[in-house]
């Protein structure tokens, strides 16, 4: 008797007369899995909430900001007859004083700056230590951290797995000498390295960063790939293959990658928010993109003036903490969906 | 065994040869070096162009700036393999001597924060483990998470202003203590650092030891101990942690490394004169031979951690054999 072909596998009605999970479309099943994940990892989908809200900060920063972030505020004058053009001469030139009445040169210290003032409906979070609206200036802030955190993230996988790939799949001495090269990469100072990044390249852009930091992610990609690509490189697949007279490139792309994405993915997501952090943490000692609203400069201006403007570092710190937890609690969660140790008895361990 | 150490000595000397050449090269392209850093920092215009000239060549050729790049990696290389490694051009002393001042200062700090981060981490994680999925699991467990999330810098700017604000300790600004030189002023000045330091790297190990726990925790050994009766504290304790411990002393080791290197950001908040803050100056003012010997000693220093951690895995863990 010939088998029934397993029903899991049809696209369409299934012949059993009930809707298996195949059976639905493309994005309904989409729609389930998500469901599913809110449901089970309910500080996963926090983590993604997080990444959602960061996103929407950094892409659609202008609209999401009252303020311009750049602007210096001023004081408003009480005084209606004020003239502050007026009465900023006078404070230099006595004619002036005397020309005008008093009251238009009254203005209570109008057209000073509004340095470090608290909340108010118009500066949602108040003002940092030069009058720009500390609010609009963490939205923008978004950006340099979303670019930093992608942009080194893609560096890092992208050069990680072809490299580890090609030293696992290969082995014997190209192995040797890429682990070798690798090997160098982790034990030379991160610090280090990245300072002479910086000293190398004489004015420090947001781009030397991110490529700086992308390089230093590439050892640890390495490894990760190459453990997984080991294992996959025994399975019965890739010797099938193999045999039909598939290419190594071929095998490479279509047999082995496609099973290893799994780690790729967690330490993609994760990786993020550690290069978020480093990226703050070089602005902090002075060695970002000067011309960049970073947090981490935000933080050290606001640590300079101390206990004079108490808010400014600490809601910077705060973007600052929540993106990264985004990253991680989001890279915990996947870590746990796609690692099949993970799963059963026991169940949820991780996040 | 033996053949395992000698051959993975014997592959260590490639990376530290490269970590050497990569140093070397870095250093060699940096636009600018020390002379003309030095030069330009005195009054530019007290001599004429000619006799600064003439200084400039002068203190090149004293420094041995003046040859070509070959012939100075290979005089490198040649000072290198004799553990030679050069002269400051700041102070004219063994460049090691600068690191080896900055060394005590580092290593308590770095020994300070690997107390706190053991003293938090292992017993959060054999409760998270030993109460899986329970209330206290996840409080701990979302500790963990936002200690690692936020940024120490910004613990300790934190940290600080709480102390100064509520006039708990006045914070030592000019002099840096050591442990055994004035045990209070040195615990005032160290003692936010190695907290801030230690609860990041704590809620990683705890995440580590939490899943490592739950693992051995569903050997067949452990339920084998539970079956003879044992009380809860001896399994845990002698048949769960020593097993889960062993991954745990490669985050260790290398933890221990990467503190060792100088924690640049607390050396610089804190004003202590530690291996980090040091070679932020060497690198700022070009003086290459202190960079190098640095970048030279941690690598080593991390490579041979590695193997050390291979070799304690070995005796951690019998099922490991070396071939």
């Amino acid at each position: 008797m010939a088998q029934e072909p397993a029903s899991l596998d049809i696209a369409g009605p299934s012949p059993v007369g009930f809707r298996t999970y195949s059976d639905l479309s493309r994005a309904h099943r989409w729609y389930v899995s998500v469901r599913r994940f809110m449901l089970h990892k309910p500080l996963g989908a926090l983590g993604v909430i997080l990444i959602i809200m960061v996103s929407a900060a950094a892409l659609f920063s202008s609209t999401i900001a009252n303020h311009d972030p750049e602007t210096i505020f001023k004081k408003v004058a009480v005084n209606p007859l004020c003239d502050p053009v007026l009465a900023e001469q006078a404070l230099t030139d006595p004619t002036v004083r005397l020309k005008y009445p008093a009251a238009v040169l009254d203005c209570g210290g109008a057209a000073q700056p509004l340095l470090h003032v608290a909340p108010s409906s118009e500066h949602w979070l108040g003002t940092d230590v030069l009058g720009r609206d500390l609010y609009s200036r963490i939205i923008y802030g978004a950006q340099t951290a979303m670019l930093v955190g992608l942009g080194a993230a893609l560096i890092a996988t992208v050069f990680g797995i072809i490299i580890g790939v090609v030293s696992a799949y290969f082995g014997g001495t190209l192995d040797f000498i890429i682990q070798r090269f690798v090997d160098t990469l982790q034990a030379f100072p991160p610090l280090v390295l990245l300072l002479l990044f910086g000293q190398v390249i004489a004015d420090i852009s947001l781009r030397t960063n991110i490529i700086s930091l992308g390089i230093l992610g590439i050892a640890s990609t390495v490894r990760i790939v190459r453990s997984a690509v080991l294992s996959a490189r025994q399975e019965v697949y890739v010797s099938a293959a193999q045999t039909i007279g598939a290419s190594d490139a071929r095998i490479m792309a279509r047999h082995i990658f496609p099973n290893v994405t799994a780690p790729i993915i967690v330490t993609f997501t994760s990786s993020i928010g550690i290069y978020i952090l480093v990226e703050a943490t070089l602005a902090f000692l002075g060695l970002g993109d000067p011309t960049r609203i970073s947090w981490g400069k935000m933080i050290e201006e606001g640590r300079r003036l101390g206990p004079a403007s108490p808010g400014v570092a600490f809601y910077v710190g705060c973007a600052l903490t929540l993106t990264v937890l985004g990253f991680n609690l989001a890279g915990d969660a996947l870590r746990d969906a796609l690692d099949p140790r993970m799963r059963g008895r026991g169940g949820r361990a991780g996040f | 065994m033996k053949n395992y150490i000698l051959r993975r000595m014997v592959v260590n000397v490639p990376v530290i040869w490269l970590v050497a050449t990569l140093v070397f090269l870095a250093t060699s392209v940096l636009p600018g070096d020390f002379v003309a850093q030095r030069l330009a920092a005195q009054d530019p215009t007290s001599t004429d162009a000619a006799s600064r000239e003439a200084q400039i060549k002068r203190v090149r050729q004293e420094l041995g700036l003046d040859e070509s790049i070959p012939v100075r990696y290979a005089k490198y290389m040649g000072d290198l393999a004799r553990l030679d490694f050069g002269v400051s051009f700041a102070n004219k002393q063994p460049a090691l001597d600068s690191l080896k001042d900055g060394l005590p200062y580092s290593l308590q700090l770095a020994v300070m924060s690997l107390i706190i981060a053991l003293i938090t981490a292992v017993p959060i994680g054999i409760i998270s483990a030993i109460r899986q999925d329970g209330p206290a699991d996840y409080g701990l467990r979302f500790f963990a998470i936002l200690a690692l999330a936020m940024p120490n810098f910004w613990v300790a700017t934190r940290a600080l202003r709480y102390v100064v604000r509520w006039k708990l300790w006045d914070i030592p600004s000019s002099t840096s203590p050591l442990l055994w030189e004035d045990p209070v002023g040195s615990l005032k000045l160290f003692a936010i650092p190695a907290v801030a330091g230690g609860l990041a790297s704590g809620a990683g190990i705890m995440r580590l030891l939490r899943s490592q726990m739950l693992e051995v925790l569903r050997q067949d050994y452990i339920r084998t101990a539970w079956a003879k009766g044992m009380r809860e504290r001896t399994v845990i304790v002698r048949h769960a942690l020593k097993n889960a411990l062993v991954p745990v002393v490669t985050v260790l080791g290398l933890t221990l490394a990467g503190l060792l290197s100088g924690n640049v950001v607390f050396e610089n908040l804190f004003g202590i004169p530690g291996v980090g803050n040091k070679i932020l100056v060497a690198v700022r003012s070009r003086d290459v031979p202190v960079v190098q010997a640095f970048v030279i000693i941690i690598a080593t220093f991390v490579v041979f951690v590695n193997l050390g951690i291979d070799l304690v895995y070995g005796l951690l863990d019998p099922r490991i054999r070396y071939s």
